[in-house]
Formats: structure tokens, sequence, C-alpha cells
């Protein structure tokens, strides 16, 4: 995160199945909560106003905005988002660079713009209606692809600084996702993380996931891999973000496999344990 | 509506409603993101109609797959709603099921009327 007064090291992602995990950590110093789930107005949900009150900082993670769709970001939306900032004194906001639907139809999921000039445009005239009604900064995450558009025209670090550079953006950076995709196109991780703008990280997920059908998916309902830890600690060798968080969707492990995980980071990333 | 938006609804409308593939990508691909959208799906309805799931026990995400490959999502609880009403349920799914059907009841005017 840019707080100038320094880092938020390691953090969870807040989900109401795991509560009581995040409430009792005795190092947390932020988590991340699903804007969309949170009141736009009146009060805060208990937990969360709890983790404020304590002086825990929580980032709203919008999931439908759909900032990579070809058609306006609907204002409603951002609006909500603007709130959710507002209602958790939040220093910022997180979406993703994906669309999540098209023609009427919902897609159920994040997925893939092309990395086209078209698309660039798209993506940026959309960041900046949204970055207009926000009170705080926004960071951008690049998403897992299970698929490319046949009209790439930029490669993934190309497409990606450009809509930084554009929009003023912070990176939210999945490094999950950075495996993940590399893993499905046979290429290196750390090409990537070697040509992306790492200054501009505001904070890391780092998630688990697994194989389906020969290609690895980011579920955030499996353990972190081994290979994912690992390239948490190429990330930091090369320049540590100020803040990475655990994602977990479902299938929610014991505490303790939890706890092992969040140690993991702080193992890999050299921060605090916050267990 | 701009090539993109056209090619982002194609694209949507063969992931998610049985629309053919677009042009141009890679359809085994294509097939696994369809598979694994049904797959979080599954999970999703899950949570909405637990009893419903675990009575599939294990087989849940594949028989929900097949009842809902080619049909949009509504939302979670309509989409458990439809699946649940279409299978002969028994024991507790069908109580699940009957509780949602009494809660979820539409109340108009009409049927308080008919109900004096």
């Amino acid at each position: 995160m840019s707080d100038p007064t320094g880092s938020y090291g390691v953090g969870i992602g807040w989900r109401p199945e795991i509560a009581g995990f995040v409430a009792a950590l005795p190092g947390l110093r932020f988590t991340e909560v699903i804007a969309e789930s949170v009141p736009a107005s009146g009060p805060v949900p208990a937990p969360l106003a709890a983790l404020r009150a304590a002086g825990t900082t929580v980032i709203p993670h919008g999931v439908r905005l759909s900032l990579g769709g070809a058609e306006p970001v609907e204002p409603d939306r951002v609006a909500h988002l603007a709130a959710a900032a507002r209602q958790l004194d939040a220093p910022m906001v997180s979406e993703h660079i994906a669309f999540v639907r098209a023609g009427g139809l919902e897609a159920g999921h994040l997925l893939p713009v092309p990395r086209s000039r078209e698309a660039v445009d798209a993506v940026v005239a959309n960041v900046a209606r949204t970055q207009a009604e926000l009170p705080v900064p926004i960071a951008l995450e690049p998403i897992a692809a299970i698929f490319d558009w046949p009209d790439d025209e930029l490669d993934e670090a190309a497409f990606l600084t450009e809509i930084l550079d554009r929009t003023g953006a912070l990176l939210l950076l999945d490094i999950a996702n950075v495996y993940a995709n590399a893993r499905n196109r046979g290429a290196e991780p750390t090409d990537l993380l070697d040509r992306l703008p790492l200054e501009r990280v505001a904070y890391v997920h780092v998630a688990g996931g697994a194989e389906h059908d020969g290609i690895y998916h980011d579920t955030h309902t499996d353990e972190v891999p081994r290979e994912v830890l690992d390239l948490v600690g190429e990330l930091c060798a090369r320049h540590r973000p100020p803040a990475l968080m655990l994602e977990r969707d479902g299938h929610y492990p014991p505490a303790g496999t939890l706890r092992t995980e969040l140690d993991a980071i702080a193992a890999a990333s050299g921060y605090p344990v916050i267990t | 509506m701009s090539s993109l938006a056209a090619r982002q609804a194609a694209l949507v409308a063969a992931l998610v409603a049985g629309a053919p593939d677009p042009e141009g990508f890679d359809p085994r691909l294509l097939d696994v993101a369809r598979r694994a959208l049904l797959r979080k799906r599954s999970g999703e309805v899950a949570r909405h109609w637990p009893l419903l799931a675990a009575s599939f026990g294990t087989r849940w995400p594949a028989v929900f797959a097949e009842w809902a490959a080619g049909r949009p999502s509504q939302g979670s609880h309509q989409d458990g709603l439809e699946l649940a009403r279409s299978l002969p349920l028994r024991g507790a799914a069908a109580e699940e099921l009957a509780e949602h059907e009494k809660a979820h009841r539409p109340r108009s005017s009409l049927s308080r009327l008919l109900r004096r």
C-alpha cells in the first residue's frame, strides 16, 4: 500500500466464513473485503467495524465492476465502490482488469480482455470514469486467464504497463495469477516480474489453485503451492511490496492450515508473522 | 456497438449460453473455461442449497454442470430452485425445497384475498 509511514506486511482477505479467525489474528494490520458485500449506507457489518476500531485497514475489493467491458461501467456500481471506500475509511480500493458480463449475460467469473489497442482504450476509459467518482486511489489487478484472445497485439507486460501509465492507477499484483498464466502459457513467471513496474504495486494477492483438464486454475479453494511461495520470494528479491495477503474463497481449511499459509507468506516475504 | 462489445458478447454467449465458439479461440481452452465456470457456479448454488447439493455427495458438481450447461445463471437461488423442481427429491433435499417454496411464494394481493 502506498502508505508513506510504512508497510502493512502480511494480511488475509476477510470473508464471513472466516471472520472469527481473522478477528483473532494478533498481528493483522490490513485486510480486504469484497466491495459488493459492503452496505452502501447504514452500519458496517459488526466484524468489519470491530476490525476498523482495532486499527486494521480494510480495502474494498470489487469483483463485478467489469472495467474491461467494452460498454461504460455502470454508474451505480461505481457509486457503490466509492460508498464502500467511505464506509470503511479505506486508503484505496481495488478491481480487476477483466470483464464479467456482455450482451446482457453474466459470465459468472472474471474473463480476460484482449490485449489489443482497442481493449486498452476501453479499460483506460472505464478506469477514468471510476476514478472520477472515487474518493481514494484504485489498484488494478490482472487476472488469471484460462484462454487468450486471437487478436492479442501486446504481451502482458506491455498491456499492463500501458494501462497503468495512462490511468495513473496502482497495481494489485496477484502472484498466483502470474504463476498460473506463466505455467499455462509455458512461460517463465519471473520474466513478467522483470518487466512490470513493481514500484507501483500497492499490495499482492497470494492464493492457491489446482490443475483441472491439464490447466492450472487459480481456484482460491486449494492450498498455496510451493511454486507460488517461491515466486513471492522472487518478487520480494526484486522489490518487496508494502503488503501481501492470502486470498481464500471457499473450502475453508482448519485454522491451523490457514496459520501455516500465513506464516509461509511471512517467511517468503521477510515480513513479521501475524499469527 | 463497437466490435469489441460484439466480440465480448459472443464470447460470453459461447461460455454460458450454448452459443457457438467465436472464431480464432482455442476451442479446447474455451471448453476448459466453460467447465470451470460451471464448477464455480455449482459451489455457489451449493451454498444456497446445501441439502440439495449434499444429497448428491461428490456427484454434485457433475449433476449441476449437466443441468446448467448452456443455461445462463439466473442467480444461485433461482438456479437451485429450478434444478430442485426438476428432480424427484426425497428426504432432506425435498424438505429444503419445500422450505424455499414456502419462503419465496409470491404474496400477491389476489392470493391474500383468496386465502380469506
